[in-house]
């Protein structure tokens, strides 16, 4: 299949759920979908180009929004599903009821971006250690790392 | 009743710190549940902090033995945002150490794999025989680890006339050994029998749970970037892709030692084929704001970098995806009815080189869901009072 094959083919299956399909290099597409059709897309393209294989999922912090792709692969070229979500409410439907090996992506953009994953079946934190304080989020633009004063026991103060 | 062992994250039997909690009814593993994070260094957000080349030797040292892959991987992303492509002499002797790097990778796993089945002369053997391509790894790149061979535009070093003879002169005493390696891992009994039906992942499970790598190609899943999505000379290379449909440790053995011999193919292409020129061209400082998705196929399987830029010299994302995270869901099914005295095995196989069970500190009563420290003594009592009640074998689940 080429590039021109997927594209037009997922155009047909997606009809109006894809609000923009590119193709900017070679075995590259990326196709923009609301996140409420995000589920429904992914089945629609599992089921019917064969992208049973999710590579990783990418959370982007970009200004008010949250970027998100799903980056699906096969034989004949890697696939990206693009969704948007406002950082006000931060929140997207699973994807690990159709896609299984989604799980630890879907808990690791949960853990760095603090975006709420809906129905997820293991809503445990995966990489932040189990002290870490609330409501802060690693990846976000506007979290600092500011290293902790060094405090040695019984050395000076 | 079922207890649960934790496994980690701190032994000293692990090379790297991972927790993995394994709920045992018996001997067989009825759950495993892993727990990350404990070598998180956060370099998904230092990156956002470095420029473009500071950025290479950061990625370098995400990984010790496939160092040069997360270094490729960002470089040929990078090299995409920036409209530049590397000369084909600098391509070829960047792939070059790749194919380098993979031999030495998979030399490295065969030897764990003997280790962890008891079997270590095999170790020793392979080991040995590692040590000619980590010699050839210096002579071209002057590092053993990390080869800081990459730059935006090409390589940094150019292969000479004796370099080329001395790496096409060893490629036959490794062409030899890794044979003799796969007469052994077909033939020789006791290894074929240790390894053999431990780890089962069927091609339905790893296609449903995103397996990469020898995992997914030794249950059947022809799956290689260098052939779906060639990058770099991966196009112009024959080579063919490994694959077994064993579905067990014996299987990803089998596929490691054929893409050896695989890898010393390309690697003798790539030699007699050198194409003159330069090794680099100049990139630019900035890229234009773009997005690029990256693949390469690393020893331990795909690896991805996602990169955004904004148009200065820093990038606004890097998104990386290392191959172990996406063996890790396939890796809690293999090890799923199978024995606690296979998990150094099943876990050493997808090459994370985590082995070594722990299972004597403390235990954890799963079935009241409370957690207490058991004595020893008062342990083996409890295990004796359960099989009395037992003939021999009469409960034994066999887990295949």
């Amino acid at each position: 299949m080429t590039d021109f094959e997927i594209t037009e083919k997922a155009k047909a299956l997606l009809g109006g759920m894809a609000l923009e399909v590119a193709n900017p290099s070679l075995r590259r597409v990326f196709i923009t979908v609301a996140p409420g059709d995000l589920a429904a897309a992914v089945t629609a393209l599992r089921d019917h180009l064969g992208f049973h294989y999710l590579a990783t999922i990418s959370g982007v912090d970009d200004k008010d929004d949250f970027e998100l792709l799903y980056h699906f692969a096969n034989k004949h070229a890697c696939l990206n599903v693009r969704t948007r979500i406002p950082k006000a409410a931060p929140r997207i439907a699973s994807i690990t009821p159709i896609i299984p090996g989604a799980i630890l992506y879907e808990r690791e953009i949960q853990d760095m971006f603090g975006i709420i994953v809906e129905n997820i079946p293991d809503a445990r934190s995966l990489i932040l250690p189990d002290d870490w304080p609330a409501e802060n989020f690693p990846l976000r633009k506007d979290w600092k790392f500011e290293r902790p004063e060094e405090k040695i026991p019984g050395g000076k103060s | 009743m079922k207890v649960t062992i934790p496994i980690g994250p701190q032994h000293p039997a692990l090379k790297e710190p991972i927790s993995l909690r394994m709920t045992v009814d018996g001997e067989v593993i009825q759950d495993a549940d892993i727990r990350l994070g404990y070598n998180h260094r956060g370099i998904e957000k230092l990156a956002e902090e470095k420029t473009w080349v500071q950025n290479i030797y950061l990625t370098e040292r995400i990984c010790g033995i496939c160092s040069h892959s997360h270094a490729t991987c960002y470089v040929q992303g990078v090299e995409k945002l920036m409209e530049i492509e590397a000369p084909r002499r600098g391509q070829y002797i960047r792939y070059l150490v790749s194919e380098l790097e993979r031999v030495h990778s998979h030399l490295l796993w065969l030897g764990i794999a003997g280790h962890e089945a008891g079997f270590d002369s095999f170790f020793m053997y392979t080991w040995r025989d590692r040590e000619i391509v980590m010699d050839l790894l210096e002579i071209v790149s002057g590092n053993r680890v990390h080869y800081a061979i990459n730059t935006l535009g090409g390589v940094r070093r150019d292969v000479d006339e004796t370099q080329r003879a001395k790496i096409l002169g060893s490629l036959d005493a490794l062409r030899k050994r890794t044979e003799y390696y796969l007469m052994i891992g077909a033939n020789e009994p006791s290894f074929v029998g240790r390894l053999s039906r431990v780890g089962y992942l069927s091609k339905e499970d790893a296609v449903a749970l995103c397996a990469v790598g020898p995992t997914a190609r030794a249950s059947g899943v022809a799956q290689d970037v260098r052939k779906d999505d060639p990058y770099g000379i991966y196009g112009e290379v024959p080579f063919e892709v490994c694959t077994a449909d064993t579905c067990d440790v014996l299987g990803r053995t089998v596929v490691r030692v054929k893409e050896l011999l695989q890898s010393y193919n390309i690697i003798e292409f790539l030699m007699k084929n050198l194409p003159e020129g330069p090794i680099a061209v100049k990139a630019p400082r900035k890229a234009k704001p773009n997005e690029v998705v990256s693949r390469y196929e690393a020893p331990r399987g795909e690896n991805m970098h996602y990169i955004k830029s904004n148009g200065t010299d820093k990038p606004e994302r890097l998104k990386v995806r290392a191959p172990t995270l996406a063996n890790y869901a396939a890796t809690v099914k293999m090890l799923k009815n199978g024995f606690i005295a296979d998990i150094p095995l099943i876990f050493a196989a997808i090459d994370p080189c985590i082995c070594c069970a722990e299972r004597t500190v403390e235990v954890i009563d799963a079935r009241s869901g409370e957690e207490r420290t058991f004595l020893f003594s008062e342990l083996r009592r409890m295990a004796c009072k359960r099989f009395e009640k037992f003939s021999q074998k009469r409960n034994a689940a066999w887990p295949f």
